[in-house]
């Protein structure tokens, strides 16, 4: 066990926090707002793949848009951890001691 | 028996057979294997277990029917049941999984100290989870009976007997690998027909691709005939209650307990996080190709149905007529079939697709397979959350905190008998249509669960006291909201299936109040919600921060 730096611990935090945040407020946009906001892009005619823009959003392009949020957490969260200095072998001894509750 | 109706049954007995030969390879020898499968599964294969657990009977069946005869309204379930995962997994899998427990009743009484708020929150797992099964099995019954001209009832016993030998023998550990095998059998049996589908209609063998024109096709039809267009918003229902469904089922995917406990089978909260995104990516598989069978299923029927003369309508259809999935009348009295005389059942799309394709007896098998898989892998991960509640929250925790491994692993295979038992009678004679009771059990979920277990990660601040006001206060406002809306009281336009903005609110509301009007919990207890903010190498006490890196070994 060696001690840290609050300061260098709550960067972390902050970091992945800001991750969560933005990551969020794109999945939301694109769910959300564009259901929001569908009589006037069907009222526009714009079209994606064929179909009406707002149709697409919701039928695809929503949940392409989550899958490709939640691979860029995956590997950014790992890339911050590894600059953090996290080593995945001794979370994994660590989290395997714990379990037995 | 005809040809068809054996091929089938073959097919569904060979899974039976796989399923169970699974779970007696990968039999449950003590508590964690039975619960968490000592949390040892790989985050890839865990992503397509959580597949598995989360396409259901209804996933399966009936998803692509609804966004058929809804239009873009039907889109809010495609939207909220994956969206779920994004809040899953930035807000919850990964802190939960640090904090290192078997059940979700487990994380919110020791988080809190409080056996009165695992006590609720046991109870609220169990019914949250009942309500969820009965849809599961009622779904499997359908099935089964029609394949084998049975009365649905007979099809749900026979899920219940098979789903209560696997469930009770593997406990998680045989779960986790049967529903690794039912996710491949669904999703080969949902893509298939649609593949071909699409090639016969439009040849490219690309669905996702091609069914855009369709959609636009459709509008057109529809405008012709006087009906309000296909892709035209908030057409069955205003826009308040689109968003509000939306959130609902976002929320009720992010806090149902059966899907929680998927990611306590992993090692730690980086396996959580690429849990996450596996899961997400093998359940876009299906709900993708949901809007095109909804797309291609419509053209046919308004190509190749509506318009035509009655007695000449296509073969497919009269199989479908005489299970009453179809009905037509004439009320116009001119021997052509219009839209308005046509009654199509959700239920319908998915499963006739194969005869409307044409694509032969195999293929028919294989989808009545895939969806005995979508119903039996959801029951399994719902059973195994319904007995943990019982035996491990509330009979090893709160009632003897002293019973040998070998009791509890006793106690748990009961559990799971006797819950599949109560839930097979209820289901004989279930109350109301599969989609609407799994839509309430995403309300009670998101109202019971989520702000509770949201501000429990992420405030260190929040108290026991608060917690057992918000989901009370939640399950409350939800379930009231309910029986008002069936009622025909509503509140901005918004229906029963969007509840849950109106319990997630109260329980919000009332766990920040609450807890702020509670004196601050006990250092210990905030220094274990602090801690959740970093890997598991780094451990929060006494506001320092260390980082074990193995050097006092």
């Amino acid at each position: 066990m060696r001690k840290i730096d609050k300061a260098t611990a709550d960067k972390y935090f902050r970091i992945r926090t800001t991750m969560i945040i933005v990551f969020l407020l794109i999945g939301f946009s694109v769910s959300y707002g564009v259901a929001f906001f569908a009589e006037s892009i069907n009222a526009s005619g714009a079209m994606i793949l064929g179909m009406p823009a707002h149709y697409y959003m919701g039928a695809q392009g929503a949940v392409v848009t989550f899958v490709v949020l939640l691979f860029l957490n995956a590997i950014i969260s790992d890339y911050v951890d590894k600059k953090f200095g996290i080593d995945e072998k001794q979370n994994v001894q660590i989290s395997g001691g714990a379990s037995d509750h | 028996m005809d040809q068809q109706s054996l091929v089938s049954l073959i097919l569904i007995l060979l899974t039976f057979a796989l399923y169970i030969g699974i779970s007696i390879y990968n039999r449950a020898k003590v508590t964690s294997d039975f619960y968490v499968a000592s949390r040892g599964i790989p985050p890839f294969w865990n992503g397509m277990a959580i597949g598995g657990d989360w396409m259901s009977a209804a996933s399966f069946i009936g998803m692509a029917g609804t966004v058929m005869m809804l239009g873009y309204d039907g889109l809010a379930y495609i939207m909220g049941w994956t969206g779920g995962y994004l809040l899953l997994t930035f807000l919850l899998a990964p802190q939960l999984r640090k904090y290192g427990r078997f059940t979700v009743p487990e994380f919110i009484g020791d988080r809190f100290d409080s056996n009165p708020a695992r006590l609720i929150a046991a109870i609220a797992t169990i019914i949250i989870s009942f309500t969820y099964i009965i849809g599961q099995l009622s779904g499997s019954g359908v099935v089964i009976g029609r394949l084998l001209n049975l009365p649905a009832s007979s099809g749900v016993m026979i899920g219940v007997v098979v789903i209560a030998i696997y469930a009770s023998l593997g406990g998680m550990k045989g779960v986790t690998w049967t529903q690794v095998a039912q996710y491949m059998i669904l999703i080969t049996a949902y893509i298939i027909p649609i593949v071909f589908m699409s090639l016969q209609i439009t040849g490219n063998p690309l669905p996702w691709l091609t069914y855009g024109n369709f959609v636009t096709e459709l509008g057109a039809i529809d405008q012709e005939l006087g009906l309000s267009e296909y892709f035209a918003p908030f057409d069955e229902s205003q826009r308040s209650q689109f968003l509000a469904l939306l959130f609902t089922l976002m929320v009720g995917t992010a806090a149902l307990p059966h899907v929680i406990v998927r990611f306590y089978t992993v090692t730690t909260m980086k396996a959580a996080r690429w849990s996450g995104a596996w899961a997400l990516l093998f359940i876009a598989l299906l709900y993708l190709s949901a809007p095109a069978y909804a797309a291609f299923s419509r053209f046919v029927i308004m190509t190749q149905v509506v318009g035509q003369p009655i007695d000449e309508l296509p073969g497919w259809t009269e199989a479908w007529i005489n299970t009453g999935l179809l009905e037509i009348a004439d009320t116009s009295e001119d021997g052509t079939l219009h839209w308005e005389d046509l009654f199509i059942h959700e239920d319908i799309v998915v499963m006739a697709t194969p005869e409307i394709a044409n694509l032969g007896m195999f293929v028919v098998g294989l989808v009545a397979a895939g969806a005995m898989a979508a119903a039996l892998s959801t029951a399994g991960g719902l059973l195994i959350t319904i007995s943990s509640s019982f035996a491990h929250d509330i009979y090893y925790r709160l009632l003897r905190p002293n019973a040998s491994d070998k009791k509890r692993l006793l106690a748990g295979r009961i559990a799971i008998v006797a819950s599949t038992i109560a839930a097979g009678v209820i289901a004989l004679d279930p109350p109301g249509v599969i989609t609407q009771i799994i839509a309430w059990a995403f309300a009670l979920a998101g109202g019971t669960f989520f702000p509770v277990l949201f501000l429990g990660v992420w405030w260190k601040r929040m108290t026991a006291q608060g917690a057992i006001a918000g989901m009370l206060g939640g399950l409350g406002v939800t379930l009231g909201y309910i029986f008002l809306s069936m009622a025909g009281v509503t509140l901005f336009g918004i229906q029963d299936t969007g509840a849950g903005v109106f319990g997630v609110a109260a329980n919000l509301i009332l766990v920040v109040v609450v807890s702020l009007l509670t004196p601050a919990p006990p250092q210990k207890l905030q220094d274990e919600a602090v801690d959740l903010r970093y890997p598991e190498q780094m451990t929060y006490k006494d506001g320092e921060v260390w980082i074990n890196d193995g050097s006092d070994k």
